[in-house]
């Protein structure tokens, strides 16, 4: 039956986030954005609160550990659950999500290709946390190569019981502060993807150094790294999924491909983002403007403001959608690509009409300070996790005949 | 539980009504245009089908499956020809107004020949001009006698020339503008009512849009429909429902344009390729796939808000949102499908431009973007809803009904 109610859970997940957002977590965002950094303490507390939420309705776990293989008889809700706490958590503040200790984006590709002995031992550091937070971290952009994931030139060569590895990795979320980090690498640049080999590098291992940590837009609070690595030897043990499964050509790549579903998460957490700019425009009209009377400038203001809440509201259903499909485990690439595609453009566009909504008073960092915020924050979100423009090429791949490469 | 999924019933009759609408309206859109309306064939097989009496409530006559599975019949329907619900009776205005307007024994009265002998009936809403004098309509409905006596002209009303019944909207009392109109019923032949011309239009062809003139046309106290106490509120929730059928149809029309041109762009051949393996064209064919998935959900969340029996409010923003947004995808995807089809997509040889005007016009039926973009506002920010600034008066775009 068709019907858009969330369960108890998931009402009882976005109450409790919605109201720790607004008391909590609020009040700390701009701080956090001007510290660079979101503080320990608080990242702890969260943490012990978000363990306490245990069971199907983790959306942390979902979102840094990826999807789990799931019977397809027995449709889950988790990916419905994620979705909902990441936009509330976004609503809250930006970079939360993503400064959440955890193997954050390494997760995935663990979960997905791991041995059972690489995700006992990497997953394993994270089962108490109660007295070190901890992070993992996933290494694949370089400068030379960002959509363009075949042009990865960070080379890697076998010698003995380990691989040696030397490149340089850019833009690394919690790259500095990570346990570990997936890195991928290459061992001979003209096999393209087929060449790929990631490993999981742990911190410390001689050789691998963190480099510059990087000076943003937005997303102030969460750290972005560089990381180098000059002869570095990586354990055989440490390659990801072991050397088997990169005889076949298909092997590794196809693992990879079931991690899609992170794609509505970062569109739902764009959401957030764009719906707290939305609604604070909303709150400044109710406030500052006189509807009622017929002032012809007006109708231009309510007409944006009308257009941002509903491409807001286009952009959630169709992520609710394909989130609703990774839980029947429906085969979700063009959808989950569509909703990350359309809610960065609308979250964008909702952050962007806000300010010009509230007028002068928009762009003031001290009355206002957390619309320019957002404004900074929010543009990333058509950029990670594959641009708008990457998306739109996964989505044009399904629809048109024949259509492998550009 | 969030599901998309609808139910067993609903996906039953959606394939029937898709397999009708691509075998018996598709192939004869172009006829149906041509003669500026639905065959007597067309007409009777989807009678037989009862397809239009989906939303009624059973105790009506009708077969009571609610709001959602009427917009899915509307959306399948309208991906064979969007024009052929318009000329169609039971698919119009009139319908909506009857439930919204009519209490218990006029829904009866006005229904009953709807259903039973597919006679059509008509919304007259629109007047060519404003009221330069006062806010409110020109056309009045004086007290005489027992009941009243309307005068005045009516416009851009769907099926005025062949409709059995009315719902016609006049100024009841002048000094309380918008807040002081009427609904009352008409019969086609009363004396004095007067179906004048038939609209030469852009699109919907099968529509017959006419003018209806009324010179002392004599109804009875019965005869005005009160709309359950809260007329604004009734005539607000009219429109929206209406526009949300119509909504429907352009997500219809929006899919239907947007598969021929990806089958266009797969097949043509242009520099070696065919043109759909060019980035441009493909992410535009991107860009409006998501459009309309999205036009579509949003469309089905708002029926089933109302069917759900949400807040009067919520479904109401509902509906604005989807309404607004599947008419400026519809209008989107038909323009970008001539565009993308070149100087064939011009031709009237290629389907791809009646579906462009039909879209255009789709989108001055019930309530329009603007006119849906104030609603939500007014809503966004916990305003009165007052039907001088919401309803789609002649003071602001005039509309179709």
């Amino acid at each position: 039956m068709y019907e858009l109610e969330l369960n108890g859970q998931q009402r009882m997940l976005k109450d409790a986030l919605s109201d720790m957002g607004k008391n909590v977590i609020r009040p700390q965002s701009l701080k956090w954005d001007r510290e660079k950094n979101i503080d320990t303490e608080f990242l702890r507390t969260f943490y012990a609160m978000s363990q306490a939420m245990k069971g199907d309705a983790n959306p942390m776990e979902d979102f840094q550990e990826g999807p789990k293989q799931r019977d397809p008889k027995k449709p889950s809700q988790a990916n419905r659950t994620a979705a909902i706490g990441a936009e509330e958590l976004a609503w809250a503040d930006a970079s939360i999500m993503l400064c959440l200790p955890g193997a954050g984006l390494g997760g995935p590709p663990l979960r997905a290709t791991g041995t059972p002995e690489q995700k006992e031992r990497f997953f394993g550091i994270f089962r108490d946390m109660s007295k070190e937070l901890r992070w993992g971290a996933y290494g694949l952009t370089e400068p030379g190569a960002g959509s363009d994931v075949a042009a990865i030139r960070t080379s890697c060569r076998k010698d003995g019981d380990a691989y040696v590895l030397n490149g340089r990795k850019c833009y690394i979320t919690n790259g500095g502060r990570a346990s570990w980090v997936v890195i991928f690498a290459t061992v001979d640049p003209t096999q393209g993807r087929a060449g790929h080999r990631a490993f999981v590098v742990e911190q410390g291992t001689p050789g691998f150094f963190v480099g510059k940590i990087e000076e943003k837009m937005g997303l102030r609070a969460n750290e972005t790294a560089e990381l180098v690595l000059e002869d570095c030897r990586v354990p055989i043990d440490n390659l990801l999924g072991g050397e088997e499964k990169y005889q076949t050509k298909e092997g590794f790549m196809t693992a990879m491909k079931t991690f899609d579903n992170t794609r509505p998460l970062v569109a739902a957490m764009a959401i957030g983002i764009g719906r707290a700019a939305y609604e604070y425009a909303c709150d400044f009209v109710r406030d500052n403007y006189v509807l009622s009377r017929p002032i012809p400038r007006y109708a231009a203001i309510a007409e944006r403001l009308a257009r941002a809440g509903r491409q807001l509201e286009a952009a959630r259903i169709l992520t609710w959608k394909a989130v609703w499909m990774a839980d029947h485990s429906i085969p979700n690439a063009k959808e989950a690509s569509m909703s990350k595609a359309l809610a960065g453009q609308a979250a964008i566009r909702a952050c962007y009409d806000a300010i010009e909504i509230c007028g002068a008073h928009g762009t003031l960092s001290e009355d206002h300070a957390l619309l320019e915020k957002w404004f900074r924050d929010i543009k990333v979100y058509d950029i990670f996790e594959g641009t708008g423009q990457i998306q739109r090429i996964v989505i044009s791949k399904r629809l048109m005949t024949g259509l492998k490469a550009f | 539980m969030i599901s998309f999924e609808p139910s067993e019933d609903q996906q039953l009759i959606l394939g029937t009504v898709a397999d009708f609408a691509k075998s018996a309206l598709l192939p004869r859109a172009r006829k149906f245009e041509a003669a500026r309306e639905v065959s007597a064939e067309v007409r009777g097989a989807i009678q037989e089908m009862a397809l239009g009496a989906a939303g009624v409530p059973e105790s009506l006559g009708g077969q009571g499956l609610g709001l959602l599975t009427a917009v899915l019949i509307n959306e399948e329907l309208a991906y064979g020809d969007a024009a052929a619900p318009f000329g169609l009776p039971s698919f119009g205005p009139f319908t909506l107004a009857a439930l919204e307007l009519g209490d218990d024994a006029q829904q009866r009265a006005l229904l009953e020949p709807l259903l039973g002998a597919a006679a059509f009936g008509a919304v007259a809403w629109s007047e060519a001009q404003p009221n330069r004098d006062q806010p409110g309509f020109v056309t009045v409905a004086k007290p005489a006698g027992d009941g009243f006596e309307l005068s005045g002209e009516k416009s851009f009303v769907s099926n005025a020339a062949v409709a059995a019944q009315f719902v016609v909207f006049a100024q009841v009392d002048a000094a309380q503008g918008w807040n002081g109109i009427g609904a009352f019923i008409v019969k086609q032949g009363a004396k004095g009512l007067e179906v004048t011309g038939r609209h030469e239009t852009l699109g919907l062809a099968c529509a017959n849009f006419g003018q209806v003139k009324l010179d002392r046309v004599a109804v009875g106290k019965a005869d005005r429909l009160l709309g359950g106490g809260d007329f604004a509120a009734a005539t607000i929730r009219f429109f929206a429902k209406y526009s949300l059928t119509i909504a429907a149809r352009q997500v219809g029309l929006a899919r239907s344009a947007f598969d021929l041109t990806r089958e266009y762009c797969d097949m043509r051949k242009a520099f070696g390729k065919p043109i759909g393996h060019f980035q441009a064209v493909a992410f535009n064919l991107a860009d409006r796939h998501m459009d309309i998935e999205s036009a579509r959900e949003l469309v089905r969340r708002a029926a089933w808000s109302f069917d759900a029996k949400k807040d009067e409010k919520a479904c109401l923003l509902a509906t604005a949102q989807a309404v607004a947004h599947a008419h400026e995808v519809a209008m989107r995807t038909t323009d970008d499908a001539v565009q993308l089809h070149g100087g064939a997509g011009f031709m009237r040889d290629v389907i791809v431009e009646k579906m462009m005007r039909d879209a255009r016009q789709m989108a001055l039926s019930g309530m329009t973007t603007a006119q849906m973009d104030q609603l939500a506002v007014l809503l966004l920010t916990d305003q009165a809803l007052d039907p001088a600034v919401v309803l789609p008066t002649p003071e602001t775009q005039s509309v179709f009904t």
